[in-house]
């Protein structure tokens, strides 16, 4: 028995005693193969995943890393069982390889036979094969590049791939670091890790500068772009920081959107046009053969709709960079993520950035509101599907709402809801802008706008904010309501808070949640989460505030 | 033991009787039911031993080495001498030999004459016909002797390949071979290349139309005299990957401290919901899953886990009219001791058990699903085999790791003739029962394991080998703000029971993650405590501060819990006269319906509405009764009324016509005429035929066939289906399948042998 910081359960996860001396030891040591899954604060849980296996396999670690990094660091032995099936899984990955072979034909290789004749068996590869070339090589179509890839690791054996990129058009892009700034070393990192990998994903808080990791990753590709991103606003965002941070001029940045359909060397694309269909038919899809693009970059690759993962399955040929905070996708798509955008190739704890100073530390609060009497009978007896919205938009959670903004008078808070007649309400309580779905994106803008310069510190948002846009200087978030207790809701939201701040002040975070009901329920889903994440969070009554 | 010139006897009594006492004591050893009950006498032992079920034992004790030369030396006529021996068994090492013909002598399997050694007649039975794969020899087959040694070569080495090949197919056994039709040796015609070739040069025998079976004379000169074609006369060496001796025992102390938190939870949560026995003994499949997503282990894991309960006695039936598996009063006491003396109970019950966890899930016999904790879950065998298997682990010095397979390759050398069809399987369940309990680790013995196999059943010298590695227990867990208390090693005693009570348990291993929600603390709160006692337990559980949201999660379910109350009640008194309910609370003749005030204007009372209501009555109050609802019950003093019985309608008589009458009594007239009719016949000289005497059924058939063959009538008494027997002059005319066909008063008839009572000719 050693005195490791490190306790591997038989569910496979392990558990990491933070305060060990050996700690930072320990999680250096299991980041390359186990996804982070909760980090409260003093025992972190990491899982062992066979994605998580494959990930560290695609970045180079093999088995005997992986066995000795969990001998060394536990404390108690380590099942037996348990190193088999890691070295099993491991080796797993590899066996077959995606190649282009001298004759420049796609082809799909095994190191073991067995193996390949198992994967041709299965009805759903078979279609995607061609020509038999010899006991080893079987002639991949191009176009099935994505789809295979998909298939083979729905049946346990990924390929790797190794296939090569196409250049794309050459464009010139530099980052303009005249300004006295430049990427920080875990950007850096992160444009290293992806540049070295080919293709993949870089997980990266909000606030930590992903959309830099995106001008680095154009920089270092030097050819033509298409960013595709959530929606308008962050399109404009991304437009706007490719500006101010590279060579690229406003002629070489184009908008593809609802409203503009421009195609430029860097094309910025929301998802939403991309999934636009007429009569059954994606109208843009010639968007993505519209240029010979050298990257694809994804903005926020946990929310990519389903279609955007069948077009990606095509575009298997160009590099491609995905940005996310988090690889938890409420749909469990995480495997289409690995797939047809790539390994993860950089990861890196919330809280360890935060202790960088790159994000400012955060006060999470849950306010507990208790209904009054009449409310607590309607709401008892609703119906199922309006006992949510009922319980969130009681008119008890307004003066709570009003006495935090007074406690908070000066600094830029935003309140976040869902429902737009309660912000409608609270706008008018409060006497502040409303940015909902319906404002117009120039409304918008100038509002956002005049929040960044401090002309006004209280903006009413509902969910369109929760995406992409930039509020560097809001410091205080109200949560009113929000949708069903989404993970990735809630990293969002406290994105928005979590940007830099310029005086290094502690962000807040508020909930003000309905007590016995829905609300609370579903707000004791997010809680666990920031809890998970490692954010100390309070719950107080709202008599207490 | 070896005497230089070993005395030669003339049969084996003599032989026994020749032993000195320190051979004889090994034989007995040896052979252990020569010596239950005592023997007489040497001859008595001796006859003894030589009995069928005596010498089958000792021959399904032999290992692979002595049974082959007991084969060796059983396919010789006559004695055999050591060099047959040695040539028979191929051995070029001859002390090897002698060893095991000494044992095989020391066993009394074979004895001693002046010519060799001589194989008893009872192990030559018990060996069976044919002797490793050789058959008869040829004396014994048409066509007499065998050629000899030297022409069988010459004649095996001209054969035709067809020939060959069948020589070769039948040389190593089994020695009958069936020919096809064309190339039957009973068949005339010219000798050709095939059997008949084989059957005319004298090298196989034909012993039927379609088969030949080969002598043993020439399968000995085919096989170079050698008896087996590989010949195992030293043990399988047993050998594998070698472990580090620590990581082994760390490994198997972490394996036997989860197995003792495992079997905790389970039987703590049998303690609380016990499943119910099954009418055929066992434990339902849906309550064996049920367990095992409690536990969160696979099926076999959990059907192991809880049969080590009930070997280990720490589960029984409780014996109840709606029978449950409930944990033991050896339960409580063994929950008590520390985890070495806990760990050594389990290993010592597994080590001794007949129960058989592996074949739980399996099909029996009765192609029905074996069902945990039933009865066919025992398997003796499965004891020997697994002492057989920890042995052979127990064999190899340090820390190696044998493969099942190699494993179940070294015990059927051990015991050839004792392994079940499914000795892999057995050894691998065996195995993994052993790594699972901690006997093992990394798949090598543990010095737990070895002391264990060695130990005699002393729990304190098993006890004493776990305890330096069972991981220390700890007494402190982490609370963390995500509402999870993680507790890093094993937890025991009372923190291990508060915790199981307020929290559940979200991953297991080295570790334990146990989670707090709503519905654990309501459950906790439940059994009595209250969320100061809870948040006082956490802080003493806790090496760090209880966090806040953990601390308002008790409270506001604290808060929450017990706001409703529910009791029941027989009868509820309401009263808008406050001061009415005061004097009926406090009159003392009221007492016994218990009033208690639940509400200023409400008492309630455990007796019955209408005692309430006669007991207040007659204490002068004047009460109503009300309805569930709430409604004034008119106080409906029951005019009692019967259900008015339905009348029997009177009888009426119809008249019946003259008509009717008439024939009515004709019909009675004939049938009473034709009844004297019968009773004068039967009457006529007492009664009709001769008297008919109770015959056997050989008697009866033997005289109904004698009549058949005549054509005579039969004066037979049958016994008809109302018991009685009827007297009837038969016309047999056919006898067959136990019946027999005729005619009777002109009706043809089939009468069973069986219910004949006697025949008498006519």
């Amino acid at each position: 028995m050693t005195d490791g910081a490190l306790i591997v359960q038989s569910d496979k996860t392990l558990l990491l005693e933070v305060d060990h001396p050996r700690s930072a030891e320990a999680r250096r040591a299991i980041a390359p193969f186990a996804e982070l899954e909760r980090a409260p604060e003093h025992i972190h849980t990491y899982r062992i995943t066979p994605l998580g296996l494959w990930n560290a396999r695609a970045a180079g670690h093999d088995a005997e890393q992986v066995v000795d990094a969990l001998v060394t660091h536990s404390r108690y032995p380590v099942p037996h069982a348990l190193l088999i099936d890691v070295a099993d899984t491991m080796a797993r990955y590899g066996r077959l390889t995606l190649l282009k072979d001298d004759d420049g034909r796609l082809v799909l290789r095994s190191t073991d036979r067995a193996v390949l004749a198992e994967v041709l068996r299965h009805k759903r590869i078979k279609p995607l094969i061609g020509e038999h070339l010899d006991e080893d090589n079987v002639v991949v179509h191009p176009s099935e590049r994505g789809h295979l890839k998909q298939e083979l690791l729905k049946v346990g054996w990924p390929a790797e791939d190794e296939a090569g990129y196409v250049d794309g058009e050459a464009h010139q892009i530099d980052l303009d670091q005249s300004e006295g700034w430049s990427l920080r070393p875990y950007q850096e990192q992160a444009v290293d890790g992806f540049w070295d990998g080919g293709s993949g994903v870089v997980v990266l808080p909000c606030g930590a500068g992903k959309t830099l990791v995106g001008a680095g990753a154009m920089a270092k590709a030097s050819a033509t772009t298409l960013i595709l991103v959530t929606n308008t606003v962050s399109a404009r965002q991304w437009k706007d920081e490719l500006l101010r941070r590279t060579s690229l001029t406003e002629d070489e940045i184009g908008e593809y959107s609802g409203a503009r359909k421009e195609i430029r060397p860097v094309t910025i694309a929301t998802y939403q046009v991309l999934t636009t269909r007429r009569k059954g038919v994606y109208t843009h899809l010639d968007l993505l053969d519209a240029r010979d693009w050298g990257l694809v970059v994804y903005d926020e690759v946990h929310l990519l709709p389903a279609p955007i993962f069948r077009m990606t399955a095509d575009l298997q040929a160009r590099r491609r960079l995905g940005l996310t905070a988090t690889l938890v996708r409420e749909d469990g798509l995480e495997s289409d993520v690995f797939s047809l955008i790539g390994p993860k190739r950089f990861d890196a704890p919330w809280k360890d950035i935060e202790a960088q100073g790159y994000i400012a530390p955060a006060d999470c609060v849950e306010v507990r509101v208790t209904l009054p009497d009449g409310q607590r009978m309607a709401y008892a007896v609703a119906d199922a599907e309006d006992r949510y919205r009922l319980a969130s938009c009681s008119d008890a959670k307004l003066p709570v709402v009003e006495k935090l903004v007074a406690r908070h008078r000066g600094e830029p808070t935003l309140v976040i809801g869902q429902y737009l007649d309660q912000l409608d309400e609270l706008a008018g309580r409060l006497d502040a802008d409303v940015i909902t779905g319906e404002t117009t994106v120039a409304e918008r803008q100038r509002l956002f706008g005049a929040f960044r310069t401090g002309q006004i510190d209280l903006l009413v948002v509902s969910k369109v904010a929760n995406f992409s846009i930039d509020l560097p200087e809001a410091s205080v978030a109200i949560q009113v309501s929000g949708t069903f207790g989404s993970r990735q809701e809630e990293a969002q939201r406290l994105g928005r808070v979590l940007r830099p701040k310029g005086d290094g002040r502690t962000a807040h975070f508020y909930t003000v949640v309905a007590r016995d009901t829905v609300d609370a329920e579903f707000a004791a889903h997010r809680q666990r989460f920031l809890a998970e994440q490692g954010y100390a969070y309070r719950i107080i009554d709202a008599s207490d505030l | 033991m070896q005497s230089i010139s070993p005395p030669a006897s003339r049969s084996l009594a003599d032989d026994i009787r020749g032993r000195s006492d320190e051979e004889l004591t090994a034989l007995l050893a040896a052979r252990p039911d020569l010596a239950r009950p005592a023997p007489s006498d040497l001859t008595a032992l001796a006859a003894r031993s030589s009995t069928r079920a005596s010498t089958a034992r000792a021959i399904d004790a032999l290992d692979t080495a002595h049974l082959q030369a007991l084969e060796a030396a059983a396919v010789g006529a006559g004695a055999t001498t050591t060099a047959d021996l040695t040539r028979r068994l191929g051995a070029d090492d001859p002390t090897l030999v002698d060893n095991l013909r000494e044992e095989l002598w020391r066993v009394a399997l074979v004895w001693r004459a002046p010519e060799g050694l001589v194989v008893t007649r009872t192990t030559l039975e018990v060996l069976g016909e044919s002797v490793a794969g050789l058959g008869p020899v040829a004396a014994d087959l048409p066509g007499g002797a065998a050629p000899s040694d030297e022409r069988i070569r010459e004649i095996a080495a001209d054969a035709p390949p067809r020939a060959r090949a069948i020589l070769d197919r039948l040389m190593w056994g089994p020695p009958l071979g069936i020919v096809p039709a064309e190339d039957s040796p009973g068949r005339p015609g010219p000798a050709d290349d095939g059997p008949r070739w084989l059957v005319a040069n004298g090298l196989v025998r034909a012993i039927a139309a379609d088969q030949i079976v080969l002598p043993r004379e020439v399968a000995l000169v085919l096989r170079d005299g050698l008896v087996h074609r590989d010949p195992h006369l030293v043990p399988p060496s047993v050998t594998g990957p070698q472990r580090q001796p620590e990581a082994v025992d760390a490994a198997a102390g972490a394996s036997a401290s989860e197995v003792l938190a495992l079997l905790d939870d389970l039987l703590d949560s049998w303690s609380q919901n016990p499943p119910r026995v099954l009418r055929t003994g066992g434990l339902a499949v849906r309550d064996l899953k049920a367990a095992s997503a409690h536990l969160d282990t696979t099926p076999e894991h959990t059907a192991y886990l809880v049969e080590l309960a009930l070997i280990a006695d720490l589960v029984a039936d409780d014996g109840e009219v709606d029978p449950h598996w409930v944990p033991t009063a050896e339960y409580d006491a063994w929950q008590t001791e520390p985890g070495g003396e806990r760990w050594a109970r389990l290993a010592l019950a597994w080590l001794s058990t007949t129960r058989a966890p592996h074949r739980v899930g399996s099909r029996s016999d009765a192609s029905a699903v074996v069902n945990a904790l039933g009865s066919d879950v025992q398997w003796p065998p499965i004891r020997s085999l697994r002492r057989a298997v920890l042995d052979l682990l127990g064999s190899v010095d340090g820390a190696i790791a044998p493969t099942a397979g190699d494993l179940a390759e070294a015990v059927r050398w051990h015991r050839p003739r004792r392994v079940p069809r499914t000795l892999d399987a057995v050894v691998e369940a065996v195995l993994r029962e052993a790594s699972w309990l901690g006997i093992t680790g990394h798949g090598a013995l543990s010095v737990a394991g070895r002391a264990l196999l060695e130990s005699d059943g002393e729990v304190d010298v098993v006890a004493e080998s776990i305890h330096p590695h069972l991981p220390a227990p700890v007494d402190a867990v982490l609370l963390q703000a995500d509402l999870t208390a993680i507790a890093p090693g094993p937890v025991t005693g009372s923190l291990a029971a508060f915790l199981r009570m307020v929290a559940d348990v979200e991953s297991r291993g080295g570790a334990t993650v146990h989670r707090f929600s709503e519905d654990s603390i309501r459950r906790c709160l439940d059994t009595g405590w209250t969320g100061d006692d809870i948040l006082a337990g956490l802080r003493d559980a806790s090496s760090t501060p209880v966090p806040q949201p953990l601390e308002y999660l008790v409270r506001d379910v604290a808060r929450r819990h017990g706001t409703v109350r529910v009791r029941g009640v027989g009868a509820v008194i309401r009263s808008e006269d406050e001061a009415g309910l005061d004097v009926m609370l406090a009159h003392k003749r009221l007492a016994p319906i218990q009033l208690r005030r639940i509400a200023p204007t409400v008492l309630t009372s455990p007796a019955s509405p209408e005692v309430v209501l006669e007991m207040l009555r007659e204490e002068g109050f004047s009460p109503v009764a009300e309805s569930a609802s709430g409604v004034v019950a008119v106080p409906s003093r029951p005019v009692r009324r019967a259900v008015r019985q339905r009348a029997i309608d009177p009888a009426l008589v119809q008249a019946i016509d003259r008509a009717q009458l008439g024939s009515l009594v004709a019909g009675l007239r004939a049938a009473e005429s034709q009844a004297q009719a019968r009773a004068a016949g039967a009457a006529g000289g007492g009664r009709v035929g001769p008297a008919i005497p109770a015959n056997d059924p050989t008697t009866s058939m033997a005289v109904l066939r004698e009549a058949i063959a005549d054509g005579r009538a039969v004066w037979l008494g049958y016994s008809d289906g109302l018991g009685q027997t009827q007297r009837m002059l038969f016309h047999p005319d056919r006898l067959d399948g136990g019946r027999v066909s005729g005619v009777s008063e002109g009706v043809t008839r089939t009468l069973s042998i069986h219910r004949i009572t006697g025949v008498v000719p006519n």
